[in-house]
């Protein structure tokens, strides 16, 4: 050990005196020693200015010279998103992968090096492609169907209407944006924060507000994917905020109270039937929801049809996380400052919180008028028409905290869950029926 | 006044997708409910009577019940699954050892050392 010290001790510092000694030997052999030692002076001068230039050069490259408002104001965002979801657990399976991609979009840079995800040829930009094209949602939608089970919504079909009624946020935030200002395409797109789902919202945002696709005027469309997908999963995460004081708003005490009939146990084979039925009708009727639709129901169909576990295993477990992450990350990673800071980005943020209202509205009003149609013990309570939003299963959770709040001992889960799943299919054919009137 | 021509029209083509839109989605969930409530049922209904041929009537498709599983065997089953799962019942075991206890070494209780050696 002390050998290859010494060895190495050695080695260095002849390292370190080789120049000295190389100079020392030339100041030695020549005569004009004078002009030498200028040049010996201008020489190291040129060295440090040399450094300096290069340590200048750098520190343009750095993060610190680039950083402007906007970026430390975005990598905050991201660090609030991180913490709600550790502390709060607000839907933290996408919070912290968004959270950590808004950070990372964020980390200013110089622009022409392919680092950015705006920058075609980088890595992020790969991965954002999967966002862009709308690749990443319908792998999502075939998870969300390997693992969702519609047995409460077979068992009671009646209230499928209420995930319909729930998209009304949908076509109202449509309207909105319009009124805003925002061509059709782009208000197709944002109205559809109002599905409060998040891969459908990314999926018709990628056909409609691109930036790619030209409006009739011949102006190219906006690229409103980064700011409607964050709109989306943020207010998704925020459900447990947003919906209880709407529910307790627009429903009485006594309403709150109502029980619901237990589900009726559902055979395998209706189980079975459902994703092929449903894909069958549901597509029929909005071909242009069939990558959503499709998958949906195909992941569905993997799960119940018994033969298939493993797929269906794969599908709702490694499949869906691996998407996940890339697309949390990546949605996450596209609100660099420049592109993602306009007027735009709040007006949208705005709608989408007004959609979130008028979509969780729209179900409770709606439970509340198809009460009025039914018999005395099969009265629904209003407040399941709230999960009509998908925001699955937060929404549903919501809507059996609050029935518990007015009464401990009502179990409105599975209640919940039959509108909950009926709004990702909702939402779903709305977006068809969107992209069939405004797609190119 | 292009302009706002080019908004009215936007404005009128909005509800136009609004009110279509709403109805699509409704009929559409509603269609799934009509056939979940009644198609479905039918469906089944048929599944049973072909399956089981057009000769039986539907009641006499009944599941035979197997006369020999009385609830005896029921019980002495359920008990033993229960007991199983829950491991009611003592179980000792029933093999007896003499563990050997190991002492270590010490000059103290050595036999070299010890009073008789010296004696020789």
């Amino acid at each position: 050990m002390k050998k290859i010290l010494l060895i190495f001790g050695v080695i260095s510092l002849l390292v370190c005196i080789r120049p000295a000694l190389g100079l020392g030997t030339n100041s030695t052999s020549t005569i004009a020693s004078n002009t030498i030692e200028q040049n010996e002076e201008t020489s190291t001068e040129a060295f440090i200015d040399e450094a300096f230039d290069g340590i200048k050069q750098f520190y343009h490259y750095t993060g610190f010279a680039n950083a402007t408002a906007g970026h430390l104001f975005m990598i905050l965002i991201g660090i609030i998103f991180i913490y709600l979801g550790i502390k709060f657990d607000y839907e933290p399976l996408l919070l912290i992968p968004i959270g950590a991609g808004v950070m990372i979009g964020n980390i200013p840079f110089v622009s022409g090096y392919q680092t950015g995800i705006y920058e075609t040829g980088s890595v992020l930009n790969y991965l954002y492609f999967g966002v862009a094209k709308g690749i990443y949602p319908p792998l999502i939608f075939l998870g969300i169907g390997a693992m969702t089970d519609f047995s409460s919504l077979i068992a009671n079909p009646k209230l499928m209407l209420l995930g319909a009624a729930a998209q009304i946020g949908v076509f109202a935030t449509f309207i909105g944006a319009l009124y805003l200002g925002f061509s059709l395409p782009e208000a197709g797109a944002i109205g559809i924060i109002g599905g409060a789902d998040g891969p459908t919202a990314i999926f018709l945002s990628s056909k409609l507000a691109n930036g790619i696709n030209l409006l009739p005027d011949g102006t190219t469309v906006k690229n409103l994917i980064g700011p409607i997908a964050i709109a989306a999963y943020s207010y998704m995460a925020l459900v447990p905020v947003i919906q209880p004081p709407i529910m307790k708003l627009l429903t009485t005490k006594k309403e709150r109270l109502i029980r619901m009939k237990p589900p009726r146990a559902v055979s395998q084979k209706e189980k079975m039937i459902f994703p092929i039925a449903g894909l069958l009708l549901t597509t029929f009727i909005s071909p242009s929801a069939l990558p959503l639709l499709g998958m949906l129901f195909f992941g569905n169909l993997l799960k119940e049809s018994g033969r298939t576990e493993r797929l269906a295993d794969t599908a709702r477990t490694k499949m869906i996380d691996i998407v996940t992450i890339l697309l949390g990350v990546t949605v996450g990673a596209s609100t660099q400052a420049d592109i993602f800071i306009t007027k735009d980005s709040m007006l949208i943020f705005g709608l989408g919180a007004v959609s979130f209202i008028i979509a969780t509205a729209g179900g409770l009003l709606f439970a509340k008028f198809m009460n009025l149609f039914l018999k005395e013990d099969e009265k629904l309570n209003p407040l399941i028409g709230a999960a009509g939003v998908s925001a699955v299963p937060d929404s549903a959770r919501v809507v059996h905290a609050v029935g518990q709040k007015a009464d401990p001992h009502n179990y409105l889960l599975m209640h919940a869950m039959a509108p909950n799943v009926a709004g990702v299919i909702g939402s779903a054919v709305a977006a068809g029926i969107i992209l069939s009137f405004l797609g190119n | 006044m292009i302009p706002t021509t080019l908004y009215i029209d936007q404005m009128s083509e909005g509800y136009v997708i609004l009110i279509t839109g709403l109805i699509i989605v409704f009929l559409s969930l509603f269609l799934l409910t009509m056939f979940f409530k009644y198609g479905l049922p039918i469906l089944l209904y048929t599944y049973k009577i072909l399956t089981k041929g057009r000769d039986k009537k539907i009641k006499d498709i009944a599941i035979e019940a197997d006369e020999k599983f009385t609830g005896e065997i029921a019980a002495a089953i359920a008990t033993a699954i229960h007991l199983y799962l829950r491991e009611q019942h003592d179980t000792e075991n029933t093999v007896l050892t003499i563990k050997q206890a190991r002492k270590l070494y010490s000059p103290w209780s050595s036999k070299i050392y010890g009073i008789h050696n010296i004696l020789k």
